[in-house]
């Protein structure tokens, strides 16, 4: 026995560690709704590194883009090109600002139509997996912002906050395959689930015998108890409606372009 | 020690670069998996408990800035890094493409591990289709980025450390190759 033990004890004790370590995983998936301390150390260390970095490479993609490009063409008329240059830079700056503006407005005609208090973020880091979705943003629970608060933009729904530290939180995007979303078609008030599947979603157990088209906008109903009723989840973009079976399969595209997000608006409410 | 501080360092940086300044980048869902390279390394020269445990630590720092699932990948790395320990005595561990061999196979194992852990004890989330979509991108870009990481550190230590040598990365630096 004594001989067995010690032959095999590397993988015994190898076998051990990974046993202690899946245990751990899944006693936590228990608390999977709540910061625990590791995870609030991790947000407040890589929050402040993130954020300088972000606002410095939209410097630095804007200096790359507006100035940076047009060095060589100075060469052909220094005085010309060098007002010119300013000129583009302003104007490029001035269409940034612009731009920017738009969104704002638009996030605060949003903002103003809702009747529950918001607050506005910014997006500073994107998930570090390519399996999961999550963003991290700027604000966190010395501003009220706690797990389980949704997060939108004009467009419609992004996401639910997962983890927050007292200055940054992390927002699990509709389209991560562990986000479920309660939701209806706008038209005929069939209800369902937007599951997340990477860029798209599916909408989980509508009944066959419900009609849906290709177009048909896709709206939160309020029965999850995490997002307010009727903010915009996106459209329908296929529907499979198999012979037999409960269900008809219907993809859906989501509402909100979830490669350009910059800036959110946290609904303060608590779930229920 | 300094040993240690410098993998959480290395590992800090990936973390930052997964997460800030690749994604503008490669414009998608996809980035390298930065940290997975520096597990099977770290798998190829670390002993089982010392390294063990940085990974598991690392896990739980990945963790902290990937996905919603604490513990997840304290359990997937430490996983792959275990892997990489048992098979170690058998092989070359100073060919450089052994390492590239092994991100490879690291990359399909940690898809796997990762399904298992979330098909398996989540029965409500299901990402094995997604992942085997995405597996094959993923791949080529953990492959890509392997390959470059290992010239610039040749790179990097001719540079600045010419007399010593990073272990694992004889074969890459053309001194050695007859």
């Amino acid at each position: 026995m004594w001989e067995w033990w010690q032959k095999n004890r590397p993988l015994l004790l190898c076998a051990v560690l990974l046993l202690m370590a899946l245990l751990w995983y899944s006693v936590n998936l228990r608390q999977q709704d709540e910061t625990n301390f590791l995870e609030g150390v991790v947000l407040r260390l890589t929050g402040p590194v993130q954020s300088g970095l972000s606002r410095a490479i939209t410097g630095a993609a804007d200096i790359w883009g507006h100035y940076l490009y047009l060095i060589d063409t100075e060469k052909e008329n220094r005085v010309l090109h060098e007002n010119n240059r300013k000129l583009s830079a302003m104007l490029a700056e001035n269409d940034e600002i612009r731009l920017e503006n738009e969104r704002l407005r638009r996030l605060l005609e949003f903002k103003d139509a809702q009747e529950i208090e918001t607050l506005p973020a910014r997006v500073i880091a994107e998930d570090a997996a390519s399996w999961f979705r999550t963003v991290t943003i700027d604000k966190g629970s010395e501003r009220g912002v706690v797990e389980g608060m949704p997060v939108v933009v004009a467009e419609g729904v992004v996401g639910r906050v997962v983890r927050s530290s007292p200055r940054f939180a992390r927002v699990l995007l509709v389209t991560d395959a562990s986000s479920a979303v309660a939701s209806l078609l706008q038209g005929n008030r069939a209800r369902g689930i937007c599951r997340g599947k990477g860029e798209r979603l599916v909408f989980d157990f509508v009944l066959r015998q419900e009609e849906v088209k290709v177009g048909d906008r896709v709206v939160t109903s309020g029965m999850g108890g995490v997002f307010p009723k009727g903010l915009v989840v996106g459209e329908v973009t296929s529907v499979d409606r198999q012979k037999f079976g409960l269900f008809q399969a219907v993809e859906v595209v989501p509402a909100v372009d979830f490669s350009h997000l910059e800036e959110v608006l946290v609904l303060l409410r608590r779930p229920q | 020690m300094n040993r240690t501080l410098f993998y959480f360092a290395l590992a800090g940086i990936a973390v930052v670069l997964q997460t800030v300044l690749l994604p503008p980048i490669l414009q998608g869902d996809y980035k390298p998996d930065l940290i997975l390279l520096l597990v099977v390394y770290l798998g190829l020269h670390e002993d089982r408990w010392r390294g063990g445990l940085i990974v598991y630590l690392m896990g739980w720092l990945f963790d902290g800035v990937s996905g919603a699932f604490p513990g997840l990948y304290g359990f997937v790395l430490l996983t792959i890094f275990l892997a990489v320990r048992g098979i170690v005595s058998r092989v070359n561990t100073e060919s450089s493409v052994l390492l590239l061999l092994l991100v490879m196979a690291g990359t399909v194992l940690q898809a796997a591990l990762v399904s298992f852990a979330l098909d398996f004890f989540r029965q409500d989330v299901s990402v094995l289709s997604q992942i085997a979509w995405q597996l094959p991108v993923q791949l080529l870009l953990n492959f890509v980025a392997a390959y470059f990481l290992l010239k610039l550190a040749v790179w990097l230590q001719r540079a600045f450390l010419p007399r010593s040598k990073l272990p694992g990365l004889r074969k890459l630096d053309s001194r050695y190759e007859a």
